[in-house]
């Protein structure tokens, strides 16, 4: 077994067998539902007034697409308190010297608990999902939309996991470095929001922008560029972590 | 007194063998007078942390079935120095060998002949005993059998059998040693570093502890620090004393307890101005 598949597994597995994480995918799924319900309610209300139009929006733009929009916005704040203690925690610890001891390199490290914050963060993407797609038992959905804003959802979490995992190699506290991360998602998300305000929709500060690139494939278009985008995002964040904990080992931290 | 600090790695490796040799009464570990090349070897390491020099030219080596005792009171550098030897911090001048190979340079490569128990056992607390080990064993390389096998072993020679499915963070001191223990031998390593081993340990657990140390040093090379110069005096072959970030004695245990405590005392004492 590779050391990065290790330790993302002991990295689930020490998620797993804790109550926080539990509590926060109770909240977060709790509120989510609140909202779906409030969706169909919206919808069953409108319903009459555009029923026959030719270009009247269905359950997939009225309901579903909503539903992981808020899912996405919601990611900016769940994911760092998911992120948090990977390295931060190691470090509070004592017990980082466990992984810099037994030859695995750094960057092996950051990948390790990069995959498992990740992949912790599908689970309850994939619990997210379940909601709008359960419309599907009474009604016709535009699945390739749905698809198409997964896989978006899937990426943007990769992204923010890394910089989650990043921030979490900045400081010993595991608090300071959900607060860094949240503040760094922030400033992604809203990178863009003057320019927006002046007109500019093309410039380099819109490319910047997360959400430039989330909202793409939340209208169910798959575009290489925003892949791209939260690929080079969450590469540049893992080097920056694996640096930093090279760094940390230096300093005999 | 500063029997050692300085020398080159040649003359200390001969100074070595030679008082291996002629080490009175050393029946303990035979292979201790055939070893001709020690297994780790520091040639004038020196680290700086938080802009202060905390160990400075450093050159000792210790061989395989051999045991070294660490001595030095706090801040000595003894944690520092096991550090540097468990390649978990690298030495800002000199190098540190393992088999005549620079440490640091494939630090990755040799970290799986090196078992560490640092000062502060880095435990997670939500995993039981047995699932630590397990991760613990896998991260050294070993496949699902072996580290099973492994963790069995280890279980049984650091006595974990009645707290195996127990979570290693609602352990007592002694036992969350013991597991630390139990970790740094899992794969069996060439080099085996103890950082304070006895600490948190019952009178009964740090006998026991003596005994393990003793049978480790028959077959594999093995470092550690302590305070206690009983302890040291029981289990090691040989005994560097650091004082001030520099080694001030390196050679065998000799002239008993009372011997090891006035060279001790004379070595801390001789810096610090008090009577020996």
């Amino acid at each position: 077994m590779s050391a990065v598949w290790l330790i993302a597994r002991h990295e689930l597995r020490r998620l797993v067998v804790q109550f926080w994480p539990w509590a926060l995918l109770a909240a977060a799924l709790a509120l989510l539902a609140y909202l779906f319900l409030l969706g169909i309610d919206s919808f069953l209300a409108l319903a009459p007034k555009i029923a026959g139009r030719s270009e009247a929006p269905g359950v997939t733009d009225l309901i579903a697409i909503p539903q992981l929009r808020t899912l996405g916005n919601l990611l900016l704040l769940l994911v760092p308190l998911l992120t948090m203690p990977s390295l931060a925690g190691e470090r509070r610890r004592h017990s980082l010297v466990l992984l810099l001891g037994a030859g695995v390199g750094e960057l092996r490290i950051v990948l390790g608990k990069w995959l498992g914050a990740w992949l912790s963060v599908l689970v309850l993407i994939a619990f997210a999902l379940a909601m709008p797609l359960a419309l599907a038992a009474g009604t016709t959905l535009d699945l390739g939309r749905i698809a198409a804003a997964a896989l978006g959802l899937a990426l943007a979490a990769g992204a923010l996991s890394a910089i989650g995992v990043y921030a979490s190699a900045l400081s010993a506290q595991p608090a300071f470095a959900a607060a860094l991360a949240l503040a760094m998602n922030l400033l992604l998300a809203v990178a863009d929001t003057g320019a927006r305000l002046q007109g500019v929709v093309d410039g380099g500060i819109n490319y910047l922008a997360l959400p430039t690139h989330l909202e793409p494939f939340l209208r169910g278009i798959v575009s290489s560029i925003d892949i791209v985008y939260f690929a080079l995002l969450a590469g540049v964040m893992l080097l920056l972590a694996a640096r930093q904990l090279a760094a940390l080992r230096e300093q005999g931290a | 007194m500063r029997d050692h600090t300085g020398e080159a790695p040649v003359a200390y490796a001969r100074a070595w063998r030679l008082a291996a040799r002629d080490r009175p009464g050393n029946n303990r570990n035979p292979v201790n007078t055939s070893v001709a090349v020690p297994l780790l070897e520091l040639d004038q390491v020196s680290r700086r942390l938080a802009g202060r020099e905390i160990v400075h030219a450093l050159s000792f080596g210790v061989a395989r079935g051999e045991v070294l005792g660490l001595l030095g009171v706090n801040g000595a550098g003894k944690s520092t120095t096991l550090r540097l030897i468990a390649g978990v911090l690298t030495p800002d001048a000199g190098a540190v060998r393992l088999d005549g190979e620079c440490l640091h340079e494939a630090p990755h490569r040799h970290a799986r002949r090196i078992g560490y128990l640092p000062e502060r056992v880095p435990l997670h607390a939500e995993l039981s005993v047995v699932e630590y080990l397990d991760f613990c064993a896998r991260l050294r390389g070993l496949g699902t059998a072996t580290a099973r096998a492994a963790v069995a072993r280890e279980i049984e020679r650091c006595e974990l059998g009645e707290v195996r499915r127990r979570l290693t963070g609602q352990l007592s001191k002694g036992y969350q040693q013991r597991v630390g223990l139990a970790q740094a031998l899992l794969h069996e390593p060439d080099l085996i570093v103890l950082d304070e081993p006895a600490s948190g340990l019952d009178p009964l657990q740090a006998v026991r502890l003596r005994d393990l140390i003793r049978d480790l040093g028959t077959r594999h090379a093995v470092i550690v620090s302590t305070h206690q110069l009983a302890e040291a005096q029981a289990v090691c072959d040989r005994v560097a004393i650091l004082h001030q970030g520099t080694l001030r004695h390196c050679g065998p245990c000799t002239n008993g307890e009372a011997g090891l405590e006035r060279l001790f005392l004379a070595i801390v004492a001789g810096s610090t101005g008090l009577a020996a």
